[in-house]
């Protein structure tokens, strides 16, 4: 195999136009966590290794007229200690503290997360959850992909070759519950098992008034829960109410996955970390 | 091949690399800098921590190319003219290094986290270590050195 090719263009538009030329031959490379694997195994069977982690148009966290965008080369590290997600995607941010280890989230992007479209991309929950759009474009066209439809299986993603991913466009979330649980082997370093995400706010009476919730890596794409929205919203939430919500989460996985060796494990491992993650809403 | 120009452990250089070189391959194989260490290759065990423009990065994972404008700091890096750097002295002392595979990666992670948090809490000290693997000390005496290191560090044992 002949060796592989470093580009690294100036800005984005460039980088659109080599991949509109050359996009089937080429591999993007962010903060590269997932991409040097294949480098170094030799798995990797492109010409060219196109570098888009200096480029501007892909960086920032801002709150504006469209939503909170956060660009696509926005690494883990950023995300963590953004003040702005802090306010308006708390969920998000929690999900940068367990995500690998510090090294790791310096490097890693929020874009090459969602892009490698691994069912165990840790950020898709979240993002998920903020009912995210992602900001793809080609030379010649942008558009707007629901999160959820960035992969169409596992490690496949809906992106076409030339196409690169700018940012992501979340609906802010204040003054409410949020957070991200997952099961892996090891907290920091393995990828998750079983992972999800939520928002949820109470009214002066206690009752649930508002929920978003996302269950990632136990099935092959994200899927946005809104089955637990129907039947959580309204209700005063207590310990019998979460543990039914957790089993009637547990149902629905089944039913997406189908019945598998793992079931026997995941089932109320499901539940339980629904549990978990819910219980600081139990009045 | 690339050429990529870039500082590193205050001094510069100019190199000509294969397009899929690792930083670690750059470091270890073409300047020299053995103190570096591969351990998995993999992102996993820390062993092979620099120090990129004041941020830990795993070099096994970070592609050579990508060095190409950066400030990078080895463990090479370091020790003043005048001794070893706090960091350094407080491992010596206080029992953090055993068979010492681990501590040059350890030393860069510490010594990012001392830039960006001079006097770090337990918590903080456990997330840095988290993406590094000693399996010889069990920790407790790295938590010890980290510490002391913060202190001497604050005590004016400044290094270059
Ligand atoms: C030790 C270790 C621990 C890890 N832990 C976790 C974890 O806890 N949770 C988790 O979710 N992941 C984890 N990962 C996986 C990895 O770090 C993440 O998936 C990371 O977010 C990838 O981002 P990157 O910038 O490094 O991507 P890269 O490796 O640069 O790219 C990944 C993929 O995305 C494509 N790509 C990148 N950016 C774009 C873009 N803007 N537009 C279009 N395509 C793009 C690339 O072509 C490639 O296919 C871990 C990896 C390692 C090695
Ligand atoms: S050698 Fe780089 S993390 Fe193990
Ligand atoms: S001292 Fe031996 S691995 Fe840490």
């Amino acid at each position: 195999m002949a060796e592989i090719e470093y580009v690294r263009p100036v800005n984005l538009k460039d980088a659109l136009n080599f991949l509109w030329n050359h996009g089937e031959d080429t591999k993007i490379i962010a903060g590269g966590t997932d991409v040097m694997i294949d480098v170094r195994s030799g798995a990797l069977d492109k010409k060219y290794l196109l570098d888009i982690s200096r480029m501007d148009e892909l960086k920032g966290i801002e709150l504006n007229d469209q939503g909170l965008c956060v660009g696509a080369g926005v690494t883990l590290s950023e995300i963590y200690s953004s003040d702005l997600l802090e306010s308006n995607a708390l969920a998000l941010k929690k999900t940068a503290y367990n995500f690998a280890g510090k090294q790791i989230r310096n490097m890693a992007t929020i874009g090459g997360n969602v892009a490698n479209s691994s069912p165990c991309g840790d950020t898709l929950p979240a993002l998920s959850v903020h009912r995210a759009k992602a900001l793809v474009a080609d030379k010649k066209s942008t558009r707007l992909v629901p999160v959820e439809e960035m992969a169409t299986h596992a490690y496949i993603s809906s992106l076409s070759p030339k196409q690169i991913i700018i940012k992501f466009i979340l609906t802010p979330y204040q003054d409410g519950f949020a957070d991200f649980q997952k099961i892996g082997r090891r907290r920091e370093l393995a990828v998750s098992r079983i992972s999800m995400a939520v928002f949820a706010k109470k009214d002066k009476e206690g009752r649930i008034a508002f929920l978003k919730f996302a269950l990632g890596a136990c099935t092959p794409v994200p899927h946005n829960m809104e089955l637990m929205e129907k039947f959580l919203t309204g209700k005063t939430p207590t310990r019998e109410l979460i543990w039914e919500a957790g089993g009637l989460l547990a149902q629905k996985m089944i039913e997406i996955t189908g019945r598998r060796s793992s079931t026997i494990y995941k089932e109320p491992a499901i539940q339980g970390l629904f549990m978990r993650m819910l219980y600081p809403v139990v009045k | 091949m690339v050429n990529i120009k870039f500082k590193i452990n205050g001094q510069k250089k100019a190199l000509n690399i294969h397009d899929d070189m690792t930083a670690l391959a750059v470091i270890r194989s073409l300047l020299k800098l053995t103190g570096t260490k591969e351990g998995c290759g993999i992102g996993e065990c820390g062993a092979c921590t620099i120090n990129v423009d004041g941020k830990a990065v795993n070099s096994c994972l970070m592609l050579g190319a990508q060095l190409d404008g950066t400030t990078v700091v080895t463990v090479e890096g370091l020790a003043a003219k005048d001794g070893l750097a706090p960091v350094q002295k407080a491992f010596i002392e206080n029992h953090g290094v055993q068979c010492g595979f681990c501590t040059p990666g350890i030393l860069m992670s510490v010594n990012a986290l001392l830039q960006e948090i001079p006097d770090p809490g337990h918590e903080e000290i456990s997330k840095t270590l988290a993406g590094n693997l000693c399996r010889c000390t069990g920790y407790s005496q790295i938590f010890t050195s980290v510490k002391e290191a913060a202190r001497l560090a604050g005590q004016g044992d400044q290094h270059g």
